[in-house]
């Protein structure tokens, strides 16, 4: 971040928020033709995974797209899990977009998704490992487009 | 928002789904829909199979409708949870 001290101890009575530099990525396919991947900040992850630390975690969890609803949990420290504790799609529409793909909408649903724990942890490490990795990962299985909830 | 960030940078186009869009628009989201859900519901009601798609279907379309980077579309859908 930009070093805007210019006086130490001054601060300004008029909250200014900064908000970071756009990013942007082009559309190059229509929907129908493209793969697509689910990013949940929810905390999704299979059963047989670790749980997250729900004090914080900056770790991810993949997620086989073709993984069945019920071999999913949350955990996550940060919401209210009744919702999603009934039906996972709330926060992981994987069914919804399984659906998607017979029926045309979008071409396919990528090989593999990714569930972390958002609204806290290391920022630091979400920054210089989590996202990058994530995005690694994304890029290698030739994803067009990712979905993401929670925010 | 940090890791949608990341994709985005990676050129991988990206959409969140918000429940809370004054959180995405500080934190740099390039694409976002905002349906009227809580927050662990994004995506629409439990089971409700119809809600859910809708919520998918225009957020995908709006992947490709977003003109330029931080704006927030919302979305008319409404899931008030039972607490």
């Amino acid at each position: 971040m930009t070093k805007m001290t210019v006086v130490n101890g001054l601060q300004s009575e008029i909250y200014v928020p900064i908000t970071p530099k756009p990013v942007w990525a082009q559309v190059e396919k229509e929907l129908k033709e493209m793969r697509v991947a689910l990013a949940t900040a929810a905390g999704v992850h299979l059963k047989t995974d670790k749980r997250f630390n729900l004090a914080g975690d900056f770790t991810f969890r993949k997620i086989p797209g073709d993984t069945p609803t019920n071999e999913l949990m949350v955990s996550h420290g940060g919401y209210d899990q009744a919702d999603v504790n009934k039906d996972i799609n709330c926060m992981f529409p994987i069914d919804r977009l399984r659906e998607l793909a017979e029926s045309g909408f979008i071409k396919e649903v990528a090989p593999t998704h990714i569930g972390f724990m958002g609204g806290g942890g290391d920022q630091k490490k979400f920054n210089e490992y989590t996202g990058p990795e994530v995005a690694k990962i994304l890029k290698e299985e030739q994803v067009d487009a990712v979905l993401l909830t929670a925010g | 928002m940090i890791v949608q960030r990341a994709i985005e940078s990676a050129g991988i186009p990206t959409i969140i789904i918000a429940a809370l869009p004054p959180v995405v628009r500080q934190s740099g989201s390039p694409r976002a829909v905002a349906p009227i859900v809580p927050m662990g519901a994004n995506a629409g009601e439990p089971n409700n199979i119809e809600m859910q798609t809708g919520i998918i279907k225009d957020t995908l379309e709006q992947l490709i409708q977003i003109p330029s980077a931080g704006k927030i579309v919302s979305l008319n859908y409404e899931y008030n949870a039972e607490v």
